[in-house]
This record gives structure tokens, sequence and C-alpha cells, in this order.
């Protein structure tokens, strides 16, 4: 288990779901990709970027950037949130859907269109989820 | 196990105190002076729910469950009650309740215990923030005021790892929202909380409520001025819908509001303000002129500003859910209406629903009434009767010997009258309705009787007993006095409410309307969950085909279900409907049903079509309606059926299969 937002928690990210998850089976073969902003993190009250792509169900790039945007990609969604929305997410405390309907995430992106996949965002989120346990407080 | 001193029969020596606790159902009706006692003086004082009877309810609930230990705040929270009876009064006359008795109970309690039995919870950096935008009173994180929010914002079972904060002000709210965000708290702000203690039991009580954080309770805005020159009004985020009609009424002006004892807020940003008078007066954006809304990054907006996103388009369809609103809607600025000296309260009856729906749909056309609805005799025997029994033995002589299934509700001038009176051929006038209201007690026990029988075997009761020569009779045998119904209240409480029976309004049908104090004996003693939403009205079996889904479903979990009100929307273009489910919220097995029901019948809804759920409409209250209502959506494919289920698995959980 590692710390998450950690460039570990990217490695281990990677590898669990390469090993893990079934591109047809899990992530339906899906093509998009998610900006993840992740504001206020602590102990210093910093943003912190994710990008995560998948391609066919395959997943094709996965960074993690702090301080500095993601300026070079173009991703289909962009979700933005506090580090306490992203922490109960990746804790299992809520759910990607339900952060969302509750605002407790903005999406920039069709909210109609990210609904319709949220069983593979799910999965991918369980995945990230089964490799890190440390959060900041 | 317990693990704290539990409150007891033994201990407090009051046995029904915890029983009446867990009756309770957040209904908040002991916050508005709906019968002129004035207000809880504890409640009024310190603003937390926990100085209120509904919030001792709940906390004498925990202190049984022996899961929450005393904090030495609970002897001021039982101390600030003076035992001066108004909760009963009010309580009894919505529910039946005696909350006094909770109150008597906390105190005995309290007197119990040892000061070795009280916890000590520091004051930590989150509410010290707090307390320094609101000042030292308005914020905490002492258990025994964060317990009495469970239920009506707090779901049960969750650690009370929660704050609550009372702001007085938009620029508060904003400093709340700026902090949260700093500090990764999640926030919701709470009004009334009777819709949110309405989801609590079932499968969408962590759905609605807060999982933790800081409870915002807007009790404390409460801006009011009626500006009878531009018949608006602007109302605070604290006000509910009896105190801004009260207001109004004193301008000869009348608000579009919710129930009594909602926030008028809080409504306008969750579901529009749908009502009876909606043919009338307009729901959704019709009902403001501007609001004062932060968002959720804590900025101030105004519904004027051309910087505010896009406030009149929606998409449709079932995929665009909101849990939550996208603003708090801080103070808003309302239209008044005016108050006509002849209007008046008219009842067409009718014993089958496809009849009542050609008549509202016809009225609702032509734009006759200011108020107009179809009642199913439950409401009907709900709302004017005084004690759930008696209005069970009324819906009983309804149905069963009168033949009264519905009833066409409609408040009017004299003009529309005439026009109701001509298409009906019989109604059910002014003075039989107040008869009927005092001599409730007095029809319903008429059950069983010759008399019934006799009536029942006409080949129309309701013409024979309504428009016929036993009219009177019906009218002189009813005892139709205030004396009389206050016989039916608890020895102690029968002079009050012989003196508040006697007050002109208690009987006057369209004072009832306006004011809608009635809709809270929804509540008595258990649960009223009424999902529904809109229909284009030209298509009227497609109207009954959506209807029987609702009865069936009720069927098949085994659950007390009827119709609850169909009103014409947009000059008779929609009509919305909402259909009622009833049940114990003590049983887990009967909140399951419940919630089994919700999901199916929000599925089908979406399945069958041209239907515009409670989903498709939930926190989009300051769109047009012209943006929510068209178009209707289609209904779902087998594939977007698949990624309903999707939606909903991913929100609740592996929530078992309807």
């Amino acid at each position: 288990m590692v710390k998450f937002l950690s460039e570990e928690w990217i490695e281990y990210g990677k590898s669990y779901i390469h090993k893990n998850l079934d591109p047809a089976k899990d992530l339906g073969n899906l093509t998009t990709s998610v900006l993840g902003v992740i504001e206020h993190v602590p102990p210093h009250d910093t943003v912190t970027n994710f990008y995560l792509e998948l391609q066919d169900g395959h997943l094709s790039d996965f960074i993690l950037r702090a301080g500095d945007a993601i300026i070079e990609k173009q991703p289909v969604y962009v979700i933005t949130g506090n580090y306490g929305a992203y922490r109960d997410i990746f804790e299992g405390r809520t759910g990607t859907a339900m952060a969302l309907l509750k605002n407790r995430i903005k999406l920039k992106g069709s909210k109609i269109e990210a609904l319709k996949i949220i069983k593979q965002l799910d999965g991918l989120i369980d995945a990230l989820r089964k490799v890190t346990d440390e959060f900041e407080e | 196990m317990s693990r704290y001193k539990v409150i007891t029969v033994k201990k407090t020596g009051l046995d029904d105190a915890v029983a009446i606790a867990k009756k309770g159902t957040h209904c908040g009706m002991c916050r508005i002076d709906f019968l002129g006692t004035g207000l809880c003086p504890s409640g009024r004082k310190h603003g937390y729910l926990a100085y209120w009877p509904q919030g001792r309810m709940e906390l004498v609930k925990h202190l049984n469950d022996g899961t929450l230990k005393p904090t030495k705040t609970l002897i001021d929270i039982a101390n600030s009650c003076t035992l001066c009876g108004v909760c009963d009064k009010q309580c009894n006359f919505a529910t039946q309740l005696r909350p006094e008795k909770v109150a008597q109970a906390l105190k005995d309690y309290v007197n119990s215990l040892d000061s070795s039995e009280f916890q000590n919870v520091p004051e930590d950096a989150i509410v010290k923030g707090l307390r320094a935008i609101v000042g030292e009173q308005w914020a905490t994180n002492d258990p025994m005021i964060i317990a009495s929010y469970v239920r009506s914002i707090i779901p049960p079972g969750v650690p009370l790892d929660f704050y609550v904060v009372m702001p007085e002000t938009s620029e508060q709210v904003s400093q709340i929202i700026q902090f949260a965000n700093t500090h990764n708290l999640p926030f919701l702000p709470r009004s009334g909380g009777t819709a949110l203690s309405v989801a609590s039991p079932t499968v969408l009580a962590n759905a609605t409520n807060l999982e933790r954080g800081i409870v915002i309770d807007l009790l404390r805005l409460k801006k009011l001025k009626i500006h009878p020159e531009s018949s608006t009004a602007v109302v605070g985020a604290g006000v509910t819908s009896f105190e801004l009609q009260k207001e109004a009424y004193k301008h000869r002006l009348r608000a579009n509001v919710a129930e009594a004892g909602a926030h008028v807020c809080a409504n306008i940003a969750t579901t529009g303000i749908v009502t009876t008078w909606g043919n009338a007066y307009g729901c959704f954006a019709d009902n403001f002129i501007d609001l004062e809304l932060v968002d959720t990054d804590g900025t101030i907006k105004k519904h004027h500003e051309l910087e505010i996103s896009n406030p009149y388009a929606v998409d449709n369809g079932f995929a665009n859910i909101s849990l939550s609103p996208p603003y708090i809607v801080t103070e808003s600025t309302v239209k008044l209406f005016p108050v006509f000296d002849d209007e008046e309260a008219v009842l067409v009856p009718f014993d089958n629903v496809e009849d009542a729906l050609d008549m509202v749909l016809e009225l609702g056309r032509r734009g006759v009434g200011l108020s107009l609805a179809v009642l199913s005799y439950k409401y009907l025997a709900e709302f004017i009767c005084p004690t759930r029994q008696i209005a069970t033995d009324f819906e009983d002589v309804c149905k069963n010997y009168l033949k009264l299934r519905y009833v066409l509700d409609v408040v009017c001038k004299k003009e529309d009258k005439k026009i109701v009176e001509d298409i009906a051929g019989y109604t059910i006038d002014q003075d039989m309705l107040k008869n009927l209201i005092l001599g409730s007690p007095k029809l319903a026990s008429l059950k069983n009787s010759e008399f019934m029988k006799i009536l029942s075997e006409e080949k129309d009761p309701l013409r024979v007993i309504f428009a016929g020569p036993m009219k009177k009779h019906l009218e002189q045998g009813l005892d139709a006095t205030p004396a009389n119904i206050a016989k039916v209240y608890d020895a102690d409480l029968q002079d009050f409410f012989k003196k508040i029976y006697a007050k002109p309004e208690f009987s006057n049908v369209v004072w009832l309307h306006a004011f809608r104090i009635l809709p809270s004996r929804l509540m008595r003693q258990r649960m009223a969950m009424g999902p529904g939403g809109a229909v284009w009205a030209g298509d009227k079996n497609h109207i009954l085909k959506w209807i029987k889904m609702f009865s069936d479903v009720g069927d098949k979990h085994h659950l007390e279900h009827a119709l609850g009100f169909i009103s014409p929307l947009d000059h008779g273009k929609f009509i919305y409907i909402e259909y009622d489910y009833f049940y114990d919220h003590n049983d887990p097995n009967a909140a399951g049903r419940i919630s089994a029901t919700l999901l199916e019948t929000t599925e089908k809804s979406l399945v069958l079509g041209n239907i515009f759920t409670l989903i498709n409409y939930l926190f989009k209250g300051i769109y047009r309606k012209e943006h929510v209502l068209y178009p209707l959506p289609k209904g779902l494919t087998p594939e977007e059926d698949t990624i309903f289920r999707d939606v909903l698995h991913s929100l609740l959980g592996d929530y078992e299969e309807w």
C-alpha cells in the first residue's frame, strides 16, 4: 500500500490495473481520459493534478503533477474537487457518482456521458483504492 | 449492549416518552406559530434543533439507544424547556403526540446523572474557525446538539463526526463554505429538514443527507419584508411558508408556498414550489423575481447578474440527476398575488378518477380557479380529521358508504364558482365543508350505522347526501361545533382546541389551503413518501396508466397507498401528480419495502416515458418551467435502462433488486 497522490501510487496503480482489470470485461473497451484536479492538498494547501487515459480499455497514460497544471493533455473530462472529496472517494466513503451528484466534485464535460460510463469509472477507482490507504490529515 | 446510561421507563417513570419520541417524524410544525400560542421559548432563543421539541425527541431516542454519552450541554437543553405546553398543543393538532412528556423525561434523566457521567468535548480548530465567522454561540461540535440533527440531515447510524453552524447573513454563509472547502470538509444546508427526514429511513438516506462535515442550519436568516406596491416579498432562507403567508395576508396578498413548515428559499431551490395554486400562480422560476445565491465555492451571486452560469437551460433526461443544491438560496424576492373578497372553496365529489380528471383538465384549460386539485378521499380524510383513528373511519365512510373516492377541490372567485357548479351538477359548498371539518368525528362515527347502510344502497349516494333531501339532515346530524370536535382531544387540551376551532380560519377552506397547516397530518405517527411528477395533459390514458402503475407497485410491496393530488400546470397543458405511500418509519422491513417502491416506480416511470419524475426536477427549482417541462423525456430504451441501473448501483451500492 502506498500514499495517495505519490509517484508510487501512480506506479502501483498502473501495475494493478494492467494486472487485474480486463479491458473488455471490466473497462468495456472504453476510450476516454480524465484530468483530476485536487485542490487544498494538505499540508500546504496546494493543487495536485493527475491525468488518466484509456484506449480501448487499456490504460495508456497515468501521470501525476503537483503544483503546475497538466496543460499538454486534452482530457474528455476534468474533475475538480478538494482533497477531502477525493479522499472520501479513494477511501470508499463515497462513490464517484455520489460525489458528482452532491456537487462535491465538479465535472467539466458531459455529466450525462460520464454517468453512462460510471460502471467502468467505478471499476478504475476501485482498483486505485486497492493500492492506497495513506492520506494526509 | 448500551454503553452509557439509558433513558428508561424505570429511570424516568414516564413510560411513554421514548415511544412518543420514536413516533416523531420531523414535520417541523413545532417551529411555526400556527395556533397563535407563540413559539417554544427555548427553541426561539437557542436556535439549534436540540432546543426545539422535535430535536429533544431525537435526542431522547439516542440516549435511549445508549450510544450517546451526555455532555454538559444536555443540562442546558433540558433546563431550557419551561414546560409551557405550547409543543403539546402544536403537536397534538398535527400528529397527536405529547412532546412535553419527552421534555420532562429529559429533565428527569439529566437530574439522575452525576457529574462523572458527562463527557467533555473540547473546542477544536474547526469549531474555532466557524465561531470566528458566526460568533461564539452559533457553531458547535457538541454531540448533544449534533445528535438532534440525525434523521433530518445526518443519516442514522453514522459516527457524529459533524459540526453545526447557524449563520445569520449571506456573507457568513459564503465564509463558511470557503472555510469548509479550505479544510476539506463537505457541507450541506438545512432548512425545514422534513424532506430529508422523509428520505432518512429509505435507501435514499445517504444520497440526500450529509455523510460528514458541516451542517449549515439556515434558520437564523429571518429577513422578511413585504412590498405591497410591487406585490413582492423579500424572504430570507430561514423564513417558513407559514411566516411568509401570514405577513402577506396582512396586505391582502398571497404567496405560492409549500407546506406550512417548509422554508420558502429551500423549496425554490429544491422542487420549484409546485402546488395546487400552480395553474394560476406558476411554478419553478415563475415564483421569484430575483435570488441571492451562494455557490459551492462560496461566491455570492444575484440571479440577475450576467456572470451567473446560464440559469435557464437544463438538459433533460434520466442522467441529469442532482442530489444536492447547486447553490444555497439565502434570499429570494418572491411574487405575491391578490386575495379577493369573493374567494370561496367548492368541492366536487366523484366516485372515479377518470371523471375527476376530465373536469380538472377542463377547468385548468379554461383558467378557472386559483387553486385547483383532485384529491383522493384519503387526503381529504387526513387533512380534515383531527386524529388518525377518525381519519381511518372517515375514509371507510367515504369509500364504502358514500362512494366518495375523489374530490375536485377548487378555490375560486365568485364568477368561477358558477362555472364549476354548472359543469358539476352538484357540489359541496363552503358551509357544508365547514360542517364536514367540525363534524368529521361524528361522520366517522357513523361507520357501520344503519343510516350509512341505507345510504350506500342508493344509486348515487353522493347526490343524495350533498344535493338531495338528506343534505339538511346531514348538516344537522353532524353536530358540527367547536365544542364537539374538541372532545376528541386529551381532556386537558379540550378547552384550548374548542377556542382554536372557534376561530373562523380553522374551518375556512380557503385559509387552510393558503396556509397549508393540514398536510402535516399526513405524517402523524408514521412517514408519508410522495413520489410523482408531471405529464402532458393531452393523453388521458397515459395519465391513468401512470396512476395505476403507482397503485400496482404499492400493492406489490404491501404498502398503504393512495393518490395524493392531481393539479394542472401551465394553463392546463401539464398535469402534476403526487402519489403517496405510508409506512411505519420505525420498522426496517417497511423501510425496505418503501425503498423498493421508490426505485421501482421511478424506473417504471422512466421506462413509460413522457413523464417528468422527481429525479428529473430535484434541485432544478430555479429554472424556468419551460426549460424543465419541455420536452418531456422519451421512455428509456433497454440499453438506457441498464445504464440507469448502473448509476443507481453506483449511488446506492448493492441494493436488493426490486
